[in-house]
């Protein structure tokens, strides 16, 4: 749970507010603009209340009355970007195409690389986080492929 | 006494060593600060997938009871509490370590945790059956509303804003819905390939807790954080153990308290320890210690929040309402083994239910006995940076999502939810009203579907879902936790005014 302190800005308020309120738009008529309107009855339901409760959250952003969360300031923002553009690349590119284990591999030393505080120029600090990774990667391997007999996606490489 | 049957299926060596495992895993990650509990037994389940669903689940009720109580290790010794549950530990047991007394109040918090917690199971031992025979009669429109009693509770209380709480859980109910219908097999709200399926529940677990969390943790880029661990000196157990039973007031109200606490629906063990050491200050002719090193507080803290594990499962098995975000995963933990708790639960399920229970008792003592001993080694943990931790947790995220059902949008899905989970706490929601939204949309939505077909051969749908003494106290409940929470926002939204805060 993020911590209590108010939201940076009006902004950080207001546009997820409205992207809410066009989901709920989106649901709402989806739900009601159908031939056989049997399967949207529960839908239907829950697209009124999410459409109730999103445009009453829009009209508090917009007149500044909803300030919880801690909000994102540009320097968090630029810590965690690496991590999550790495992350996408992951899971929604190289697994698939190079394999599990292999984009995993990538991934993993690729993130404590990033975000590892010890000096990039030294050479024992590379083989420490060379050993982690191969380390941990093997736990992996043996939990989910011997214990657990998942079959994971092997792409191109392993 | 029907509980006495299972202790011999929770004592054979398969079932001891997953409560050991559990217990020990849950003991390391709840010291670790930044892995929530529920984030340690969303993380779990997938591991279960292969077991025998009694052992599946011993496993994860290990992991919760002691991920509670691990909290408390990195709170005594750091000041930073492990969960939520453990912050008025730290309020006492930090000062005492500082003290030099490191061991005693880590003795004392595993002695009064094993104390409270067991006195919470044996609530949830004598309460559910009756619960259970009691919600036996439940029709569609009552658990249609219970359904919706458990979103709205969870969604009001978690949250610091109601809107946002309940807008959380209703983005639940509808996520609940993507996929095909149960009964035409329509397909609803499918726009892409990967959610043909629907949103696989434990992927949708994993990613709302475990990424938001990941990064998090990567927030502060790459900054070393300095961390003292204070010592851990050797002191007698015994001699903790008779201090223990010396405080039984502190003792009396933590368990009570929690007990209590854990009944209600999204109170939580963070209410619960804070309340107890509260009230134990009160009532305590040493109200001027507290704060300063007291180790009657260290003991209404702990006491409480284990205690508040076993009341908490009350409503989740026998209504199906998780009674914390924590009792949710376990929900999803129960659901992957074709196990739907409710009112009939004890009577389909009887022999895992009662193995299940009966584990947390026995996982209640063995908590004890590790955490003595491995508070020290739980204590290193916190060491690990957070450059390590955070892709362990991802990896094990992708892997667990994964594995579920064989399935790459299942990682999708996880994915794509835990980073939209991560930007929208950032602006004031919560995960859990979501979560909980997810769990209970099909349990809603089945009622509801049912309960249109007999109000329509009846006196129509609006008699049927609202009418009738049940009926009425249920929504009657609804209201109410909005109404207070909305009460509670406003008295805080005025306090901040008076002090010069935001608006």
């Amino acid at each position: 749970m993020s911590d209590q302190r108010p939201a940076a800005s009006g902004l950080q308020q207001i546009v997820p507010a409205g992207l809410v309120v066009a989901l709920a738009l989106w649901v709402t008529w989806v739900s009601f603009a159908v031939d056989d309107p049997e399967p949207y009855l529960f839908p239907r339901l829950v697209s009124l209340v999410l459409l109730a409760l999103s445009v009453a959250l829009l009209v508090r952003a917009l007149t500044g009355k909803t300030l919880t969360g801690a909000g994102l300031d540009g320097r968090t923002l630029k810590n965690v970007a690496p991590a999550i553009a790495v992350t996408l690349l992951y899971v929604f590119v190289l697994a698939d195409l190079v394999g599990f284990y292999a984009a995993s591999t990538a991934a993993f030393f690729t993130l404590v690389t990033l975000y590892d505080p010890a000096p990039h120029d030294e050479i024992e600090t590379w083989l420490k986080r060379l050993a982690v990774t191969v380390g941990f990667m093997a736990v992996i391997a043996v939990l989910f492929t011997l214990v657990l007999k998942v079959q994971v996606p092997r792409g191109v490489l392993f | 006494m029907e509980f006495l049957q299972y202790f011999s299926a929770v004592l054979t060596p398969a079932s001891l060593l997953f409560l050991g495992i559990g217990t020990i895993g849950g003991l390391i990650l709840g010291a670790t600060p930044g892995l929530s509990p529920t984030m340690a037994v969303a993380l779990l389940i997938p591991f279960t997938f292969r077991m025998d669903p009694a052992q599946g689940l011993i496993l994860l009720g290990a992991a919760y009871t002691s991920s509670v109580a691990g909290g408390a290790v990195s709170a005594i010794l750091l000041k930073i509490p492990g969960a939520p549950a453990n912050i008025a530990t730290a309020l006492d047991g930090y000062e005492m370590a500082k003290k030099g007394q490191a061991a005693k109040a880590l003795q004392m918090c595993f002695v009064s945790s094993a104390i409270g917690g067991v006195i919470g199971i044996l609530v949830l031992i004598f309460l559910t059956p009756l619960l259970a025979a009691w919600a036996l009669g439940f029709g569609p429109s009552h658990l249609f509303w219970i359904a919706i009693l458990g979103v709205t509770i969870i969604g009001t209380l978690d949250a610091r804003s109601v809107v946002k709480g309940l807008l959380s859980g209703a983005m639940g109910l509808w996520i609940a819905t993507i996929g095909y219908d149960s009964i035409q097999g329509v397909e609803r709200f499918t726009f892409t390939e990967h959610l043909d399926g629907g949103v696989n529940v434990i992927a949708a677990l994993i990613g709302l807790f475990a990424i938001p969390q990941i990064i998090e943790m990567l927030e502060g880029g790459r900054t070393r954080k300095t961390i003292e661990v204070l010592a851990v000196e050797r002191h007698s157990i015994w001699a903790s153990t008779r201090e223990v039973f010396s405080k039984l007031r502190a003792l009396g109200i933590g368990s009570v308290v929690g007990t209590i606490i854990g009944l209600i629906p999204g109170a939580g063990g963070q209410i619960a320890g804070i309340v107890s050491y509260d009230q134990t200050r009160k009532f305590s002719p040493n109200r001027d210690r507290f704060g300063k090193g007291e180790s009657e507080g260290v003991v209404a803290a702990e006491s409480a929040n284990n205690a508040m594990v076993g009341p908490s499962l009350v409503p989740l098995l026998t209504l199906s309402v998780p009674g914390s975000p924590t009792a949710a995963v376990l929900l999803g933990g129960l659901l992957i083994h074709g196990i739907f708790p409710g009112p009939d639960l004890f009577s389909k399920h009887a022999a895992v239910a009662w193995t299940f229970i009966d584990s947390m008792l026995i996982g209640q003592i063995l908590m004890m006995v590790f955490g003595l001993y491995i508070a020290r080694l739980a204590a290193r943990v916190v060491l690990i940076p957070p450059a390590i931790l955070a892709p362990a947790i991802l990896v094990l995220a992708v892997f667990g999502s994964f594995a579920v059902q064989h399935s790459l949008s299942d990682v999708f899905v996880m994915l794509t939810l835990g980073l939209g989970m991560y930007f929208l706490e950032k602006v004031g929601f919560s995960a859990a009203p979501m979560v909980l939204g997810i769990i209970l949309g099909p349990i809603a939505e089945s009622n509801y579907v049912q309960g249109r077909i007999i109000a329509e051969a009846g006196d129509g749908i609006f008699a049927y879902f609202f009418t009738g003494g049940l009926n009425i106290a249920l929504i009657a409940l609804c209201l109410a936790s909005v109404a207070y929470s909305v009460a509670m926002e406003v008295r805080q939204r005025r306090l901040a005014r008076i002090e010069g805060g935001a608006p």
